[in-house]
């Protein structure tokens, strides 16, 4: 008999923590290499994770509900074979036992971080994180990760106040993005954004914990993990970004005219049609003329990145709250093609069920709150992206055309840039751009 | 609780084997936090090797030393000894043994408040929630839900010089002779075999010691310091044989050692006693490890992660037996992690630093890294070094010998690593390890008064000419 200590696996590029969902085995079970053993949710998904060896479970750590960190001991097996399994568990003390740590440059990332100070930072070296003990306990008290926390004082160091708001999801705990490409690197934030809209508050879970106060009663539900990490993205967006929101109007009738007929004709054809592909592809259009908006910048260099690629994020309003699944290459691709992936995502984004791939590398959002309601809104960036383009209601509204008062289609569209890098002027063409080619299907169509 | 046992038994929450600092601490630290608690020891004397044969009486034999050594230097200060001061061996012994008493008593009494039940005898596991203590030849089991295990370390022996007790001595015999020997050889310049080699100089022996590598104390040293430490040796008659190694041994009222340079040419040493200390192993071999699934590295050592936790989760290792620097201080630590995370609660060994404390001559004192380290650990390194020769204090103490010296990182102004020689290093290191812990920065240390005339504004100094704002001694140029 030998035992094996199974720590939490890196679930996918970036991820670090998740929150344990619920046990599929238990302590005392034999179990079987590969047989489904826990359930984790990632800012990004719900994963299963298997068993790793085949034997018997000699004790589980952690509660559902609990935040679990990459690296930590979750399982404890008993298992057949020679020598004690080379459980990993035992590369902590190493690490953490000071004298022979790696240079710095080694663990700096390989490629350049994006924006200042709270940008991702891959942990830190035990002895390069600033903090008292006290500090220290009281991160271990609180489920945070103090390696990868970036400290508001002195040189980066923590304070009490740090861990109590990265406990409570106020500030962020970027994700760690060692050598991974840019575009990746950005994609990794990217993917945890959140833009303007409100999602729908989640649910109340089975059993509601109501305090009865002076004021009456109230009833106290824990933040759930994805909302956590919403805000972080959210705070570290405004901490970032100089949002400027400017509001442009478009008359679409003639885009709504031709997009009836091509309803029609793909409807004959069993295929389904939206308008939203229409907006990527025009907004692309104007990515490429104003390419600025299509960028991230690296704050470290002082240098804009401007994306080569144009994947487009989503904003897809689940149950539990708001998540942007990417269209690849949209550039590239056809409006039935985009309409059928968009419409594939956003299924699995409410399931849950997005791969976190699905979730990395955009290089620009468009938020459609349109067919939820509102005049308009002002959107917060999807940082490390530089600008995003908000949807807002297509309705029947009085016109002016040639002079005479008519029934046209028209909608706002906003879009809230960054007003380090982007300027009014700027916002201003890129949107009168996007409202002309809306506006003229001729015109649209030579630049798709 | 076991039923049925034909054999005499017990049962707890936590078992404890082991009553050194590590254990005898840890011992405490549960039962406050509610545990049953039972601790074995295979000495009927609780504190382990620190109270009983290692820290405190080595302690008390120096500091006896060092008192004798000043009455002969006295003299300069006006102090006029009628005949000469000399040396009671069987006394200083005697006195030496009352110390180590009253503390391994105040253990006792300690775990005894706590509700510690406190057994003799040695341990070995018998299954995964049970062990064998072995008290006088009779068994008795031990079930328990969680242990830790904080066995320890012992001299390691020379093979071909193995201990007899007599002329060939590890420390404990060190500790305990009843006559300064007129000729000792020490093997192994370590910080215990240069400490007693020290005091027995002190003491009126002719001391030599034989030590393998180029450097004393491992090496480790601050390069100012190890110049300061060959020179005070020098002073005091040590001779040090650096990269020579032992060969053989000649027992005898004035045996033989036996010892060979590097180019393998040798030098037979007389000598009245021969201090081997070349180090010390952990005591683990005797637990049978393997019937719990788990085994010590190739020298003995158990690995633990950083709750001390071994790889079966209910099995705790702490101090000596689980990695470097084998101190008692670190295994005090150890204890309260383990302890508290064997209660549920959420610690961590995650300390910054383990200070280190040489009683040689002069004391010599470090925390976190020093200047070499620093530099390859990738820091943009700035030094303060500062000597007590510009001190008033050590001037007033007639030790001008010392230094302080304090490793700065330069881009964050960070303190990285403080090093001190000199009069009450072990003391004044204990800023410095505050200092570190709390991750303060050089200008903390800087713009903290330090109270005139101590030794311990040499820290201070050290701080301000990093700082560059010294008004007590003019660094050479960066």
């Amino acid at each position: 008999m030998a035992q094996y200590t199974f720590l939490l696996p890196d679930v996918g590029e970036g991820i670090h923590e998740g929150q344990l969902v619920e046990w599929l085995a238990s302590a005392g079970d034999t179990i079987k290499e590969d047989q489904p053993l826990v359930r984790i949710e990632t800012d990004k998904a719900v994963v299963e994770l298997p068993s790793p060896v085949s034997g018997k479970i000699t004790q589980l750590k952690g509660e559902p509900g609990e935040i679990i960190h990459v690296g930590d001991p979750i399982a404890f097996f008993e298992i057949e074979g020679a020598a004690p399994a080379p459980s990993h568990h035992h590369d902590a003390p190493a690490a953490q036992a000071a004298p022979a740590a790696p240079a710095p440059q080694a663990a700096a990332p390989a490629a350049p971080a994006h924006t200042a100070t709270l940008a991702a930072t891959p942990a830190k070296r035990p002895q390069d994180v600033l903090a008292t003990p006290h500090t220290r306990a009281l991160a271990r008290q609180m489920g945070v990760d103090i390696t990868r926390l970036q400290g508001t004082g002195r040189a980066g160091r923590i304070t009490d106040e740090d861990i109590q708001a990265a406990a409570s999801g106020q500030i962020a705990a970027p994700a760690p993005q060692a050598a991974a490409p840019v575009h990746q690197q950005v994609a990794d934030q990217a993917a945890q954004a959140h833009t303007a809209r409100t999602p729908v508050a989640a649910a109340p879970p089975a059993a509601a914990n109501v305090e009865v106060t002076v004021h009456g009663p109230v009833e106290r539900v824990p933040q759930t993990f994805l909302r956590r990490k919403i805000a972080e993205q959210m705070v570290l967006s405004r901490q970032q970004l100089v949002h400027v929101t400017h509001i442009e109007e478009a008359d679409v009738t003639e885009l709504f005219k031709h997009y009836d007929e091509s309803k029609k004709a793909l409807a004959k054809r069993d295929i389904k049609l939206t308008p939203l592909p229409y907006f990527i592809k025009a907004t692309i259009a104007c990515l490429k003329e104003f390419p600025i908006f299509n960028a991230s910048y690296d704050a470290q260099k002082g240098e804009i990145l401007f994306k080569k690629y144009y994947n487009i994020g989503i904003a897809v309003d689940t149950p539990e709250g708001l998540v942007v699944p990417v269209i690849k290459d949209a550039d590239r691709k056809d409006i039935v093609t985009i309409a059928q992936e968009i419409r594939d995502l956003a299924k699995r984004a409410r399931e849950r069920t997005l791969k976190i791939d699905e979730m990395r590398g955009g290089s620009y959002t468009i938020t459609n709150i349109g067919p939820v309601g509102g005049v308009f809104a002002t959107p917060i960036i999807n940082y490390p992206e530089l600008a995003i383009l908000g949807l807002h209601k297509i309705e029947d509204r009085p016109a002016v055309v040639d002079g005479e008062i008519c029934v046209r289609k028209r909608m706002y569209l906003s879009t809230s840039f960054d007003h380090q890098l982007i300027d009014g002027a700027d916002a201003a063409r890129f949107m009168r751009t996007l409202a002309e080619m809306l506006a003229e299907p001729a015109y649209l169509f030579t630049r798709f | 609780m076991v039923v049925g046992n034909l054999n005499a038994s017990e049962g707890c929450d936590a078992l404890v084997i082991g009553a050194g600092p590590g254990g005898y601490v840890c011992a405490i630290r549960l039962a406050q936090l509610g545990k049953d608690v039972i601790l074995v020891d295979a000495r009927a004397s609780l504190g382990g090797v620190c109270l009983n044969e290692g820290c405190i009486p080595s302690k008390a034999l120096i500091h006896a030393a060092e008192t004798f050594e000043h009455l002969q230097h006295a003299d300069s200060m006006g102090i006029v000894l009628e005949g000469t001061a000399r040396i009671d061996m069987p006394k200083l012994k005697s006195w030496k043994d009352s110390v180590v008493k009253r503390l391994t008593g105040g253990v006792a009494t300690m775990e005894k408040m706590n509700g510690v039940r406190v057994m003799q005898g040695t341990a070995r596991f018998l299954g995964p929630n049970q062990v064998e203590l072995m008290q006088d030849g009779r068994p008795i089991m031990i079930d328990f839900e969680q242990a830790v295990i904080a066995t320890g370390t012992t001299a390691i022996e020379l093979p071909f010089m193995p201990f007899d007790g007599e002329f060939v001595i590890g420390s404990r015999e060190a500790l305990d002779l009843e006559e300064v020997p007129e000729k000792l050889v020490v093997i192994g310049g370590g910080y215990i075999g240069l400490e007693l080699g020290t005091a027995y100089k002190k003491l009126g022996a002719d001391v030599t010691v034989v030590e393998m590598m180029d450097q004393l104390l491992g090496g480790s040293l601050e390069p100012e310091i190890n110049s300061l430490l060959n020179k005070r040796c020098k002073q005091l008659g040590i001779q040090v044989l650096l990269q020579h190694k032992a060969i053989s041994a000649k027992p005898g009222k004035l045996g033989e050692v036996v010892v060979e340079d590097k180019d393998g040419k040798q030098k037979t040493l007389p000598a009245n006693k021969v201090l081997v200390a070349v180090g010390r192993r952990p005591n683990t071999s005797k637990l049978d490890l393997a019937t719990v699934g788990l085994q010590a590295d190739a020298q003995g050592f158990i690995q633990v992660d950083i709750e001390r936790r071994t790889a079966v989760p209910h099995i705790f290792a702490i101090g000596d037996i689980t990695e470097q620097p084998m101190l008692a201080h670190k295994a005090y630590r150890e204890a309260k992690v383990a302890a508290e995370v064997i209660a549920g609660h959420p610690a961590a060994y995650d300390v910054r630093v383990v200070p280190a404390v040489m009683f040689t001559d002069p004391e010599i004192a470090s925390a976190g890294m020093t200047e070499a380290q620093a530099r390859e650990a990738g820091y943009n390194v700035q030094i303060g070094v500062f000597p007590l020769k510009a001190s008033g204090r050590a001037m007033t103490l007639g030790a001008p010998e010392g230094l302080t010296k304090v490793v700065v990182d330069m881009d964050s102004q960070r303190l990285l690593g403080v090093h001190i020689a000199g009069p009450q290093a072990g003391e004044l290191i204990g800023e410095g390890t505050l200092a570190l812990e709390l991750d303060a920065f050089i200008d903390d240390i800087g713009h903290t008064i330090h109270a005139h005339p101590t030794l311990s504004e040499a820290v201070l100094e050290a701080a301000e000419i990093a700082l560059g704002t010294c008004a007590h001694f003019a660094s050479p140029k960066r």
